[in-house]
């Protein structure tokens, strides 16, 4: 974070604060939210910031969510009122549904209310590199032209820099300092004002259709066909989708198999399909044979069918069974996504995913009410498996690829984050998780808590960041999450706020059906999940209504107490700078930690690019001189200074993201490497001893948190150090080199835990390279085919010894522990004539003490590699 | 443990044969009429079933020139070796009738009686498959490959076999020992993989006469004009093997069989002696080399070998329990990573496209990967278990696949394959 900013934040007065945020805008205490409730209670509510070209840098512009709510601090009696709410305020009032678009909201203030802001000019912040505009740099706001293509709109402000005295997104910036100002002339006028301490904006309140001719609402929802198909919102769009996956191979279908008659009416047995019509689903014509293959197999060698393959107008397609009582499930993929192994394990998914939701397959499919969520949901599940990368239609056959192996796997992509920061999530999750008011309330509550936290889990762009769940749960959360593309949403669009609500019912409660075979019981009540996001993160919680809440009420929709108490942790972790420690860790490490196949492929030009990225390294190390100084500001924390890098002090994202870059495509990344690794372990060593030392504030601050009993009440000085830490453990951490030898030779690695749910593995690489592409495209299909051996090992290791006898499994493969090719990669390049060459390992390794955990490494051959070491070390980095 | 195959006139719906092996029961007409029915049912729809997979078993439907449906279900196998199997059960069944009557199908019960002669043959295909737990003799058998003994006096026999060869004027000659052939003339090993197999299956059933006269087609050589599979047996496990002409006269060829062999008897019976080993007892291998497996790709010839050190001569089971983990491994692991060309799919997709081709990975006519921009070939592979090692190795036209104790360290395997290989191919006298 920039000092600039800081500063800014520790001059701002309380009450600027309570005037800024969006949330606060509704005045009063209804949400924003609470319009969108649906009947049953469920609420998909997704804010976002409009996408704009004009930004550099969209994380920048995006970051403030939800701000501290002032009321909150001061009203208890609010809190107590809110728990004790009889009715919940939707059903007062008719209920809407979302038909409109619901991302970009103008407020409610009267059309074209002309205001006047005064807005203090930040000289300092000039360097910021060519890429921020000017207007960002010295205003703190980013704009774009309306619709006219001259006249400016507000798109985004730094929340940091500007409070925002009542800009909204979408106002139209007039004049500054009574001069007009265009996009043609807007550089120039701010140029001239430089010099100045504060400038006056003229901002118009704009109303669409009144002010342009086609209202920039519209431009904003063509970049977001993905949340009008997460909300449901654009009801053409989804028909259009639906046609489009009526010429895949794709296909649901759940069927009676009991009590059909030969002269029963055709579809009969069909209790729901899905694309439709009937008549034009290959899967649901065919349905027969599929049917009787059922049956058919089970008489002949008394197991289940798993999968059939098919062969359509030249088109594989695999069609998944899934037996459920006297009932039968049908999928059908296409082999372009998904392979026979693949279809498996994503129909798996699928199918707990829905367990998850709606308790029993039968419970979600036969509930006519229902219908509509099912085939909203089934449309998102196949525009996901076909088109993976985007999650929305495409005409490029292109677009149809292959899954990647780590998605296919029941886990969630775990980021290891530095200690310290590690510490504040599990602390700020715990607090949250206690829901501990007393010392919030003088006189002792005389009510019951609506819910209890079973568990809550946070993810930064998708990846773990922490999880408090019990594994199971965080199995289901995790997998919900990805079919519902809400890790993609927070991954690519500007997210302003998110809330998701909805009952759920999660395995670690038996899916709330009574167990009887269970030595604990699970109390009688409801679960519910409440996801809230902002930026890129996503805060999921799993609470309980029943056992020792009070007695909970059917429909119940989410309260916007436990919402805002949620909230106000993702914006507590938010300001300790979790967000941008992460996006540091997602950005600095596929420079380090895996290296680009392009350095091997010849030596000589290998050698002089690891020479060329020896001296910017070092010149990185001294840091330019005025860093130096910045450095110097820090000293209280007591830091060695030559372990500042030059990237935490501009505290821009894009910064690091700049210098990574560089790295990279100099293929330099394995070089940097052997200097780092003579002692990673003395440098981890050398920051826990002066933990104690740099916690001690940090402490203080803990247990100011505890006394006040919100997150959010934490002093914003406490809060900004912490966060200049948090950031400068960041730049500290270097991620261990994994595989032996001087040099890095390790393309990629996929650890997989299935008990905890946990996938380890490198964020994607942001370097477009050619060569690593193909060799991870096999490494895919490689692990996927490594990872089916691995699972005859474990079916052998969970057999029961009187069942060893019986099974037919080739005992050959009972006890496969490791698995490994070398494959030799050759690129004819036709012009000019080059062969490049390349050689490298793919190699499984299954453990499977103290419960089992598989570890799938691509590596160059140059380096002979021990997959144990590697998966030891691997293990070092998840301990910390 | 257990496999079935099924032969249906896919017109008709009529059952031609039905072999097993294994100690599944039979299954009733009422189940192969459904297989066929749900393979019929589907095709009015324009889809092709291919397969269905369960927890060990998997089921294969394959049609072949529109009129023969082969149905293949088997446990602990892979699904591509079912698919090669099935393949091969139809090149059998060319080998008889010829792709003529295989095409038009007209007097069913007529082709029931003449594939009688092919039941051996298709139940030591059966045999091919790896199942896990094997204790037949056949053991070593691999599919779609033919298996070779590669004995010390190797270079003496061929030099008898091109006299005969002279002598009978006919090029497709081959030496049999036990089923695996020892020498043949180029001409002969220019055959097929597919018929290679066939011819020597065929040769050597069980037969009580010293000499065989059966008429045969070539599946990919000669599918529409027969030719003459003519053996002589001079002592037991050996066979001679021609193919003939219609104006070669048996006793012509019997004679001319005697001539030159008969005065070397004591050759041929010191390479018999190279069974069970497969090699000779000369040859010394790594003492934690417990298996070996090597094969021509170009060629589709196979050696294996499960007593490769002359002091482990205990246990007969746990030589064919060797040799079972060989198969295993070369089923699941060189066949999926050593073999592909470019991309799987596209490999899939090919088998898919061209339904009535007769082909095989193994196919003498590379496929051409013309101006191939890029192309991955995996050169290596091995697996770890915890009772044993198993590593390949792909040098030119040849794979070797070694099983090693588990105590050998798996960075030494490479070094060790690479001085077995060399052992093999560079010995003159065994005429790899």
């Amino acid at each position: 974070m920039n000092e600039q900013q800081i500063d800014e934040e520790e001059d701002c007065s309380c009450d600027e604060w309570s005037s800024g945020s969006s949330y606060c805008d509704s005045e009063s205490t209804i949400p924003e939210w609470d319009a969108f409730i649906e009947p049953n209670g469920q609420l998909l509510f997704i804010d976002c910031f409009p996408k704009v070209s004009h930004t550099a840098s969209e994380s920048n512009s995006s970051s403030n969510f939800f701000t501290k709510s002032q009321a909150r601090q001061s009203t208890r009696s609010k809190f107590l009122r809110l728990l004790r709410r009889k009715n919940s305020k939707r059903f007062h009032k008719p209920i809407e549904i979302p038909v409109a678009d619901n991302k970009v909201k103008f407020y409610d203030h009267p059309e074209g209310e002309l205001r006047e802001v005064i807005i203090k000019v930040n000289n300092d912040n000039q360097k910021l590199g060519p890429k921020n505009s000017l207007v960002e740099s010295l205003l703190g706001l980013t704009v774009d032209t309306l619709s006219d293509g001259s006249r400016l709109m507000i798109s985004g402000f730094d929340p940091d820099a500007i409070k925002h005295k009542g800009i909204k997104i979408g106002d139209w910036l007039k004049s500054i300092n009574e001069v007009q100002v265009t996009c043609n002339n807007l550089d120039s006028v701010l140029e001239s004002f430089v010099s100045l301490n504060e400038v006056t904006l003229k901002l118009q309140q704009v109303s669409g259709v009144e002010v342009t001719k086609h209202p920039p609402i519209n431009k904003i929802s063509i970049r977001s066909q993905f949340v009008q198909l997460l909300t449901n919102s654009n009801k053409e769009h989804s028909e259009s989708l639906k046609e489009a996956l009526a010429s895949e191979l794709v296909g649901v279908l759940f069927l009676k198999t009991e009590g059909l008659k030969e002269d029963s009416p055709e579809f009969e047995e069909v209790l729901y399909n899905f694309p439709m019509p009937y008549n034009k689903n290959i899967l649901c014509t065919s349905r027969g044979a599929f049917l009787t293959l059922n049956h058919l197999i089970n008489e002949m060698v008394s197991s289940k069918p798993h999968v059939s393959s098919i062969n359509y107008k030249n088109q594989l397609a695999h069609v998944i069974y899934v037996s459920c009582g006297s009932k039968l499930l049908l999928f059908m993929f296409p082999d372009k996504c998904l392979s026979v192994e693949g279809s498996q394990l994503v129909a798996e998914e699928i199918f707990r995913t829905i367990e998850f939701m709606y308790q029993s397959l039968e419970r979600f499919l036969e509930t006519t009410s229902l219908r509509d969520e099912v085939d909203h949901f089934f449309l998102r599940v196949f525009t996901r498996i076909l088109w993976p990368d985007t999650v929305q239609f495409s005409s490029d056959p292109k677009a149809n690829k292959p899954w990647r192996f780590e998605d296919l796997l029941l886990g969630a992509k775990y980021l290891i984050l530095p200690n310290e920061a590690q510490m504040q999530v599990d602390d700020a999750l715990s607090e949250l998780e206690a829901s501990d008011y007393r010392e919030w309330n003088e006189d002792p509550l005389d009510c019951q808590r609506l819910f209890t936290i079973l568990g809550s889990a946070l993810y930064h762009q998708g990846f773990l960041l922490t999880s408090h769940f019990v594994h199971d749960d965080l199995i289901d959360v995790t997998s919900f999450c990805k079919q519902q593309g809400l890790f993609y949403l927070s991954a690519t669009e500007p997210l302003k706020c998110l809330v998701l609500w909805k009952e759920v019912f999660p395995s670690s409660c038996n899916r709330s059906l009574p167990n009887t075979e269970s030595l604990f019981k699970v109390p009688e009540g409801k679960r519910y999940l409440l996801v809230v996001g902002g930026g890129k993160d996503l805060l999921a919680v799993l609470m309980e209504a029943g056992g020792c809440t009070e007695t909970p009420e059917d429909n119940m929709g989410p309260d916007p107490f436990y919402v805002e108490e949620v909230e106000a942790t993702l914006s507590h972790l938010k300001e300790l700078g979790i967000s941008d420690v992460a996006d540091h860790c997602l950005q600095t490490n596929p420079g380090s930690q895996i290296v680009l196949p392009e350095g091997f492929c010849e030596k000589k030009k290998a050698d002089f690019f690891s020479s060329l990225s020896k001296s910017t390294l070092s010149l990185n190390k001294e840091g330019p001189p005025h860093l130096q100084k910045k450095t110097e500001v820090t000293s209280i924390l007591k830091r060695r200074s030559s372990d500042q890098g030059p990237l935490y002090t501009t505290g821009s994202v894009l910064s690091w993201n700049e210098d990574n870059l560089e790295d990279s495509v100099s293929q330099s990344s394995y070089s940097e490497k052997s200097e780092i690794s003579d002692e990673p372990i003395l440098g981890r060593r050398a920051t826990r001893e002066k933990k104690p030392f740099i916690d001690s504030p940090n402490d203080d601050s803990d247990i100011d948190d505890y006394r006040d009993g919100s997150q959010a009440s934490t002093s914003s000085f406490d809060l900004s150090e912490l966060r200049q830490n948090l950031i400068m453990e960041s730049e500290d951490m270097q991620p261990m080199c994994l595989t032996g030898g001087t040099e890095n030779v390790l393309f990629h690695y996929v650890q997989f835990d299935s008990t905890e749910g946990v996938l380890l593995l490198p964020p994607p690489c942001r370097v477009n390279s050619q060569l690593l592409q193909l060799i991870l495209d096999n490494f895919h299909r490689c692990s996927r085919m490594i990872h089916e051996t691995f699972k005859n090992t474990l079916r052998f290791k969970k057999m029961l010894a009187e069942n060893m006898a019986k099974s037919v499994l080739n005992k050959s493969l009972i006890a496969i522990k490791e698995q490994g090719t070398l494959f030799e990669l050759t690129v004819n390049d036709e012009n000019p004539k080059k062969t490049q060459r390349i050689s490298y390992w793919v190699v499984g390794r299954l453990f499977y003490d103290p419960h089992p955990r598989e570890v799938y490494i691509c590596y160059h051959e140059s380096v002979p590699q021990n997959i144990v070491e590697v998966a030891y070390k691997l293990s070092l980095t998840l301990a910390g | 443990m257990s496999a079935h195959v099924i032969c249906i006139a896919s017109g008709s719906g009529i059952p031609i044969f039905s072999r097993k092996k294994g100690n599944l029961e039979n299954f009733p007409f009422s189940v192969i009429g459904s297989l066929n029915g749900v393979h019929m049912f589907t095709k009015s729809l324009s889809i092709t079933l291919l397969n269905t997979l369960m927890d060990d078993y998997c089921v294969v439907w394959k049609e072949y020139f529109e009129s023969i449906l082969i149905i293949g279900i088997s446990s602990g196998c892979t699904k591509d070796a079912l698919e090669k199997l099935l393949l091969s059960v139809f090149n059998a069944i060319m080998l008889i009738l010829g792709v003529n009557e295989v095409r038009s199908l007209k007097n069913v019960e007529k082709i029931k009686r003449e594939l009688r002669v092919i039941y051996p043959v298709i139940d030591r295909l059966l045999d091919c498959l790896d199942c896990g737990d094997s204790h037949s003799k056949y053991c070593s058998d691999l599919i779609s490959l033919a298996e070779v003994i590669l004995c010390n006096e190797n270079h003496q026999i061929k030099i008898m076999l091109d006299t005969y060869t002279e002598n009978i004027s006919s090029a497709y000659t081959c030496i049999l020992i036990h089923g695996k052939i020892a020498v043949a003339t180029e001409e002969w090993w220019d055959l097929h993989p597919e018929e290679l197999k066939l011819l020597a299956f065929l040769a050597s059933s069980d037969s009580k006469s010293n000499i065989k006269d059966v008429p045969v087609f070539l599946p990919y050589k000669s599918p529409k004009t027969r030719y003459r599979l003519i053996t002589c047996s001079p002592m037991p496990y050996m066979h001679i093997c021609c193919l003939a002409n219609q104006q070669h006269s048996l006793n012509e060829i019997e004679r001319s069989a005697i001539n030159c062999f008969n005065t070397n008897l004591e050759v041929l019976n010191s390479a018999i002696q190279c069974f069970p080993r497969n090699i000779p007892e000369s040859l010394q291998l790594d003492l934690g080399v417990l298996g070996l497996l090597l094969l021509n790709k170009n060629r589709g010839k196979y050696l294996i070998s499960t007593i490769p050190s002359s002091a482990d001569k205990k246990r007969i089971c746990s030589y064919s329990h060797r040799s079972d983990i060989l198969r295993t491994f070369f089923y699941r692991s060189v066949l999926k990573f050593l073999h592909t060309k470019n991309n799987l799919h596209e490999y899939v997709k090919r088998e898919c496209l061209l339904n009535d081709e007769i082909d095989s990975s193994f196919d003498k006519k590379e496929i051409k990967s013309d101006e191939s921009y890029v192309s991955t070939v995996g050169t290596e592979t091995y697996w770890c278990s915890e009772y044993h090692k198993c590593y390949a190795i792909a040098v030119e036209e040849n794979v070797l696949c070694l099983m090693y104790n588990s105590t050998v360290p798996t960075y030494a395997m490479k070094h060790i394959a690479r001085k077995v290989l060399k052992a093999i191919t560079c010995n003159k006298q065994l005429c790899w």
